[in-house]
């Protein structure tokens, strides 16, 4: 087990860390038998019309507790890259293995349960309007079949790790659209995924709540959870300074 | 399992109420083709109780010819007895039909007098008893009228079988009609389910992503179609209620005319019960229809 206290003091004017524990993924790492690579792509394609390859023959590699950036310009296949990774699209070729399950080998339950290992947070925040900020993030616990005490407590906890709880029963309509990419945050988080997926998690905000939605995602990338944020914005990247993986016409020209 | 239905109820109840302006809609073919549907068992209940209750007050008349022997009448005697619905068989001779006549009929009975012969037929009268149904009484009529010595059975058959066809028409026609307005109401149920669907289609998206099982996303749509089936069934069974209670003082003394019973009754428990149901399960298919679309 590594220690959340660590990780966690870039926080502290949240105040939001728990004795309940660190709200990451982190206490599902503990077990050895799980592989170092977490997101493992190989030879993937996607071609949407025929001739035209929304990806191509791309191979990476995303290792485990890394925060990397995916980026490129538009209709560089950054979406399509994700869509295929929550398994909302099928590959055309190749192969993707996501932490050690091969995605192509999934049935439809075995897609329900491999989705609720993950985490995504999306542009457009995708809440539910008519719950509210506590129903939207308990919602992907309770499917998880959680003891309802435990939902509660987890949901609280999250929701005040990324500084809501006085919110929780607000409505998203009501909330800014910071406040509203926080609130799927915390609902990214609160199953404690091994890996979240983001795609352009700030492109509907301006810079500065851009650099706080960051923080937010290397906090999670800090308590052990593995980031994988779609942006095509450099400046934040430059700002944030991780791996960044680069897309353009459907192939990988940058890999560092 | 309780848990998960509360779910799907207060979720299903919840958009019937947000889409209300939609869901009045299949809630009201709902009840048109459930009040189509109640309406006719209505009616065709009561001709099939005047039936029952004519079929068991009816008398049959078995009239034997003139030159049949003793034997061929006690046979016959012997059969009617043997028969479980008989409950009394009386034997009137020529004589006695002829006294029985002049009795009825005085203003006829010089006519009787005058004639050399009595041309009145000797008969067994039978009294049936209570319990049987019109089927029984017309196989021993068709048997007893096939023996020997046997010149006619009479039975107030003739009317019996117009009622008898009356109230299958009654009972075919509802069920053609409602047949057909209850496929329409499927269809509307669908269609409104599916609007909700779509008005829901970006909740879907997300409760597909974080990995909900099907049963847990379709689950508030079958029940969103079976709310609007049992509430339109409900409509339909309080409106004809109240129908039948502002129109009773005049459906009464129609009725009086009409049916041998003494008053219009509503339908039985086992139909409330039988439309309410049948308006859930024709919801529910639709909603599953609806949310088949889900995958
Ligand atoms: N559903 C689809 N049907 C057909 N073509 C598609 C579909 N989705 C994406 N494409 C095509 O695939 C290519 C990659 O699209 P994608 O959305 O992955 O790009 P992106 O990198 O996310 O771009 P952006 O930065 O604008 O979001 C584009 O050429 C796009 O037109
Ligand atoms: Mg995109």
């Amino acid at each position: 087990m590594r220690s959340c206290a660590a990780s966690w003091n870039a926080r502290e004017r949240r105040g939001a860390i728990l004795a309940a524990g660190c709200p990451t993924g982190a206490g599902t790492l503990s077990s050895a038998a799980r592989p170092n690579t977490v997101i493992e792509i190989d030879g993937l394609s996607k071609r949407y019309a025929r001739e035209v390859f929304a990806l191509h023959d791309v191979t990476m590699r995303v290792g485990r507790g890394e925060f990397a950036f995916l980026t490129g310009p538009s209709g560089a296949g950054k979406t399509t890259l994700l869509r295929i990774l929550l398994r909302q699209e099928v590959p055309t070729a190749g192969r993707v293995l996501v932490d050690g399950r091969d995605l192509a080998a999934l049935g439809p339950a075995d897609v329900q349960r491999y989705r609720r290992t993950l985490g995504f947070v999306f542009q457009d925040f995708k809440l539910i309007p008519r719950k509210t900020v506590f129903e939207n993030v308990i919602f992907a616990l309770r499917i998880l079949g959680v003891p309802d005490v435990q939902q509660r407590r987890r949901t609280f906890q999250v929701l005040k790790w990324v500084g809501l709880q006085h919110r929780a029963n607000a409505f998203p309509l009501e909330l800014s659209g910071g406040e509203q990419q926080r609130v799927a945050i915390a609902r990214a988080l609160v199953n404690e995924p091994v890996l979240v997926l983001a795609d352009e998690p700030t492109g509907n905000l301006d810079p500065d709540l851009a650099l706080e939605i960051m923080n937010l995602f290397r906090e999670m990338n800090a308590g052990g959870t593995t980031v994988l944020v779609a942006t095509h914005d450099r400046e934040l990247i430059h700002h944030v300074g991780r791996r960044t993986i680069a897309l353009d016409h459907g192939s990988v020209t940058e890999s560092a | 399992m309780i848990a998960g239905l509360t779910y799907f109820v207060t979720e299903a109840w919840a958009s019937v109420w947000r889409g209300r302006s939609a869901a009045i809609l299949s809630v009201l073919t709902i009840a048109i083709a459930a009040f189509v549907l109640g309406l006719f068992l209505l009616v065709a209940g009561h001709v099939q109780r005047t039936v029952d209750q004519w079929s068991r007050s009816a008398e049959l008349s078995v009239y034997l010819r003139d030159e049949s022997t003793d034997g061929e009448r006690a046979a016959v005697r012997n059969v009617l007895r043997a028969t479980p619905s008989v409950a009394a068989v009386e034997f009137v001779s020529k004589t006695a039909a002829l006294a029985r006549f002049r009795k009825n009929f005085p203003e006829l009975a010089p006519a009787t007098d005058s004639a050399a012969d009595n041309p009145l037929p000797a008969s067994f009268e039978v009294r049936l008893g209570s319990d049987q149904s019109a089927a029984a009484v017309e196989r021993l009529s068709a048997r007893v009228s096939r023996m020997a010595g046997v010149a006619d059975v009479r039975y107030d058959r003739r009317w019996l079988d117009r009622l008898v066809s009356l109230g299958n028409f009654v009972r075919w026609t509802g069920l053609l009609l409602a047949g057909v307005l209850v496929l329409a109401a499927a269809l509307t149920v669908t269609n409104v389910v599916r609007l909700s669907l779509y008005a829901r289609r970006d909740e879907i998206e997300i409760m597909e992503l974080v990995g909900a099982p099907l049963s847990f996303i379709r689950g508030p749509f079958v029940c969103e179609g079976m709310i609007q089936g049992g509430l339109g069934a409900v409509v339909a069974l309080a409106l004809l209620r109240v129908a039948l209670t502002l129109s009773a003082p005049r459906l009464s003394a129609l009725a009086a005319g009409l049916f041998e019973v003494g008053r219009i009754e509503f339908l039985s428990g086992l139909s409330v019960a039988g439309l309410i149901v049948g308006g859930m399960a024709v919801g529910c298919l639709g909603g599953l229809v609806a949310s088949r679309r889900i995958h």
